[in-house]
């Protein structure tokens, strides 16, 4: 149980020698993510600042390349901080090594210890503290009735299944009882039914074990599904913090629009006209009023009428006799729903439709009209990609 | 703003004890390698008797070295050596190895007899071979001391017996990575059995091949044991000058005589040729290890 | 049709049978010779070498005694000496070289490079270019007895051993070592407890292969021991047959075959480790 507290933290990667001249000499190297190079290196997280509550479940979440993973490996201590301070438990640890922060944490590869059983991989960490053996054995064998891995206790880690050798290493994280528990990537080299039953075990640990979390993931659900709040990280920056709620119903620009929610956010160019305390978005000559609370908030900032970028998730659009116009491109018959595939103008967008308000499915190349509600609009700026009630 | 001292974790604690985990093999390595690899290179270019009063000369033991007949005799005998094992040595341990991944019974078996001559020592080879082709010559009245042909194939010989193995499990480790289902498409594509061995499977396995080509090559020149162990250079063409030229005496055994033998050569002059010999060697260690990346990179 | 392809490829299989038997017995005779000579007298070595040792020729064991006082030096030292070089220089190139060859993939500082690039290239120079000065280097430092020669196995062997353990550590993900240092080992310990455990299918690969360098070997000890004193059975061999004057064949096939005995049932027993060092050293090298 610790609070841990991240001020102003940056990982700059300095060159490899040579490194500088190839990218000068070589043209333009692949560039796979936009971060940012400075002379002294490339850097892979800047102006990180995050207070974690005790026994807060924080989840980092963001495409390749964010700087998520560098920003677990900084608060678990195997990579050095270059500048910015991290406190664990009101403790500045900033020089201290892992092994004295008090943490623990699990691989995406799992990074068993092949050679040794599952009961002896549990239990190393405890031998090297010096524990009795006898609190070793009741530690061990209580992770692993938890974790429902008695059975496998004799194994190697070879002769497990992917799910089993993922609980061993939780089952090696949990018998330390951690102040904070580091969770990079867990899930993600198991098959995608094994990953949905995993994310409903760690929901059903935090339970058995009160501890901080900090769990690292690309994928949005298990982000959704896991996070009591949410980081959402690109090219080193933090997009958004807030809770899952907040994230998916105001997301504090496009890049967190597009990266929550699925199947992604339809994007419209759009007009944004205020009329007094009034928005109203208009699209296509169709015109959405918004909702008191938007206007409220565009209001406060005093937002003008502008050329904007509108965004409305799929599910918030309706199927309406009235509205703009769009022609079904493919139509995916889903079972409880029907997601279509538009084009309006010159852009795509999906809409998903129940099924259960659905008089026959609709046919490919067929018009049909879509509308949407002023409360699910979100309106972003065109210049900065910022939504504009922030 | 504070500034961290920490590199990365895995670089500054394991860093404090460099001196444990490199400190012996460092240590080791000075003295069983580079000083003497230095010092060898320094000496070529010194006339001396005695390592401490080695006087530098330039690069006269290397014209000495080049002017050497045994010596040219000695590259010439090694090189044409090197090739006809090569070229035998791979062919053989190729066809040996395709039979044995075919499915045949007792291929194991097979397998740990053709590998078992490879770890007898070059010194023990010489003498098996030395006594079973006198025992076959003696009843022609002469023996393998006697003509530098005998001497020439007798080596092949004994070279094809100690390597053939060694190369055969090369091949089949090559052999055994070319997928089943490759195969079985050029079967049905109608590919027979020699169109699918020279169209699929040879192209598959050029990475074995060219290992093999390369260990083969640099074995053949590196040949020192089994060389003086056979006939220690024997026959014997006694120059004009009064000078023998050993008519089986490979590049190694050459410099290893020139050093130690009774001829009067100043040592300066043996170590300019360990030099060439050496720049022989990792040339063609080179020349394998830049073919080996340029196929690393086409994969 | 189908009938006849398949009868003729059982016909193949079964010549094929027949040539591979044939080499096999090839393959295997001289061993055999070497058997028969060792019990025969010296002048039937020579003039009668394919043949079983009959009543004239039979020498019983006269040869093996002979060949192992042969010199006034007895041949069981020799053996001693073989078994204590090997041995030593195997354990010290297996400890040593995969500690450096760690701190090396991991570390990869500048020095760490620089040892690297000499290992692999010390890996292509021919023995001949240091022979004459390492043997005076290890004669001024006293690494000419079997106790001390094996430092000079480490220096001039360790770079085909550095070689093969880095590559191998650098398939190891590091998340494994990251894990031990976050259960609380500091380096030493992450290396004797974690890593060299993992190492394992490699330190026998390597061991492999430097027994088989240095129980063989002939030219580094022949010049670096004091040869008075000390002699490994590759040089006592050669001190047999290599002495002028009258060779005992017999006595020297007697020897020979004590020397590949302890080869042979050492291959036998742990064939499949052997033949898979073998060519993971080869595919390296």
């Amino acid at each position: 149980m610790a609070e841990v507290i991240l001020k102003n933290i940056k990982k700059v990667y300095p060159y490899v020698s040579g490194e500088k001249k190839k990218r000068k000499k070589g043209g333009e190297p692949e560039k796979k993510t936009n971060l940012q190079i400075t002379d002294e290196g490339v850097v892979a997280v800047q102006k990180f600042s995050l207070d974690i509550a005790d026994k807060e479940f924080i989840v980092l979440v963001g495409p390749s390349g964010c700087g998520k993973s560098t920003t677990l490996r900084m608060v678990a201590g195997l990579e050095e901080i270059s500048d910015g301070e991290l406190y664990i438990d009101g403790k500045l640890v900033n020089d201290v090594a892992p092994k004295d922060r008090d943490i623990a944490m699990v691989f995406q590869n799992y990074a068993l210890y092949p050679h040794m059983t599952v009961y002896d991989n549990m239990a190393f960490s405890l031998k090297l503290k010096h524990m009795p053996k006898a609190e070793i054995d009741r530690k061990v064998r209580e992770a692993a009735e938890i974790l429902d891995i008695t059975q496998y206790l004799d194994r190697k880690p070879k002769a497990l299944s992917g799910g089993q050798r993922q609980r061993v290493a939780i089952g090696r994280a949990i018998v330390r009882a951690p102040k904070v528990m580091l969770m990079d990537e867990p899930l993600s080299n198991l098959d995608a039914k094994l990953r949905n039953q995993m994310r409903a075990e760690i929901i059903k640990l935090r339970e058995h074990i009160n501890t901080t979390f900090i769990y690292v993931t690309h994928d949005q659900t298990e982000a959704m599904t896991l996070g009591d709040r949410i980081v959402i990280m690109r090219d080193g920056y933090i997009q958004q913090i807030g809770t899952p709620q907040e994230v998916f119903n105001h997301p504090a620009n496009l890049f967190v629009a597009g990266f929550i929610g699925m199947p992604v956010m339809n994007l419209f160019d759009a007009k944004l006209i205020r009329e007094g305390q009034h928005y109203f978005v208009e699209l296509d000559g169709h015109r959405v009023h918004l909702s008191e609370e938007k206007c409220a908030r565009l209001a406060a900032k005093n937002v003008e009428s502008q050329d904007v970028t509108l965004g409305v998730r799929p599910e918030h659009i309706d199927l309406a006799e009235d509205g703009v116009s769009a022609r079904i491109d493919v139509s995916e018959m889903m079972g409880s729903s029907v997601h279509l595939h538009l084009s309006a103008g010159d852009r795509d967008m999906i809409v998903i439709v129940p099924t259960v308000d659905m008089q026959g499915l609709p046919h490919m190349g067929d018009t049909v009209c879509f509308s949407f509600k002023g409360n699910v609009a979100h309106v972003f700026s065109k210049e900065d990609d910022k939504n504009l009630e922030f | 703003m504070h500034r961290n001292p920490i590199k990365t974790f895995w670089k500054n604690p394991t860093r404090r004890w460099a001196l444990l985990f490199l400190g012996p093999v460092t240590a080791a390595f000075f003295i069983g390698f580079v000083w003497p690899f230095i010092q060898g290179i320094w000496l070529s270019l010194c006339k001396f008797r005695l390592i401490s009063d080695a006087q530098f000369i330039g690069l006269d033991n290397f014209t000495k070295a080049l002017e050497d007949p045994t010596f040219r005799h000695a590259f010439w005998y090694t090189a044409l050596f090197a090739v006809v094992s090569l070229v035998l040595i791979n062919i053989l341990a190729f066809a040996v190895a395709y039979v044995l991944t075919q499915g045949i019974k007792g291929s194991n078996i097979y397998r740990t007899v053709f590998f078992m001559p490879n770890l007898i020592g070059g010194i023990v080879l010489g003498y098996i071979w030395s006594m079973i082709f006198d025992g076959i010559l003696s009843h022609y009245g002469t023996s393998i001391l006697m003509e530098t042909k005998f001497g020439f194939w007798g080596l092949i010989i004994l070279m094809l017996w100690q390597q053939i193995g060694y190369m055969m499990i090369i091949y089949i480790a090559g052999l055994q990575a070319v997928p089943e289902d490759m195969l079985e498409a050029a079967r049905i594509d109608g590919a027979n059995r020699w169109q699918t061995l020279f169209r699929v499977t040879i192209p598959n396995v050029m990475p074995s091949i060219t290992i093999c080509t390369f260990l083969s090559l640099t074995n053949g020149f590196k040949l020192f044991d089994q060389n003086m162990a056979l006939t220690a250079g024997q026959p014997f063409i006694i120059q004009p000058d009064g000078s023998a030229v050993k008519t089986t005496e490979m590049l190694a055994l050459n410099i290893y005589n020139t050093f130690y033998g009774s001829s009067n050569t100043s040592p300066g002059v043996a170590q300019a040729k360990a030099v060439l010999f050496f720049i022989l060697v990792a040339g063609l260690g080179l020349l394998q290890l830049s073919y080996t990346r340029k196929r690393e990179v086409q994969q | 049709m189908k009938q006849n392809s398949l009868s003729g490829e059982r016909r193949t299989k079964v010549i094929l049978q027949i040539v591979l038997a044939v080499i096999c017995v090839i393959y295997i005779l001289p061993v055999l010779t070497v058997v028969i000579n060792s019990f025969k007298q010296n002048t039937y070595v020579k003039s009668e070498t394919f043949a079983l040792p009959n009543e004239e020729s039979w020498n019983g064991l006269e040869n093996f005694i002979k060949g192992m006082t042969f010199g006034n030096y007895p041949f069981w030292k020799s053996v001693l000496y073989s078994v204590v070089i090997t041995v030593a220089s195997t354990a010290l190139i297996l400890v040593f070289t995969s500690m450096a060859a760690w701190y090396i993939a991991r570390v990869n500082s500048f020095f760490c490079k620089v040892i690297y690039f000499l290992c692999v290239f010390s890996m292509v120079v021919p023995f001949q270019m240091v022979m004459f000065t390492l043997s005076k280097t290890a004669d001024k430092l006293h690494l000419n007895t079997p106790w001390s020669i094996p430092v000079v196995y480490l220096g001039f062997g360790a770079g085909l051993a550095i070689f093969m353990f880095v590559g191998f550590v650098k398939s190891i993900p590091i998340s494994i070592e990251e894990s031990a240092a976050m259960d609380g080992c500091g380096p030493v310990r992450t290396f004797f407890r974690i890593v060299l455990p993992m190492l394992k299918p490699t330190l026998i690969s390597v061991g492999i292969l430097e027994i088989m360098w240095v129980w063989n070997d002939y030219l580094l000890p022949y010049l670096v021991l004091d040869i008075n004193e000390y002699r490994t059975i590759p040089i006592h061999i050669q001190y047999l047959k290599g002495s002028y004057g009258t060779v005992d064949l017999g006595a020297t096939m007697a020897l020979i075959l004590l020397s590949i005995i302890p080869v042979i049932v050492f291959y036998l027993s742990c064939q499949k480790h052997i033949i898979k060092g073998v060519a993971a050293g080869a595919v390296k090298g």
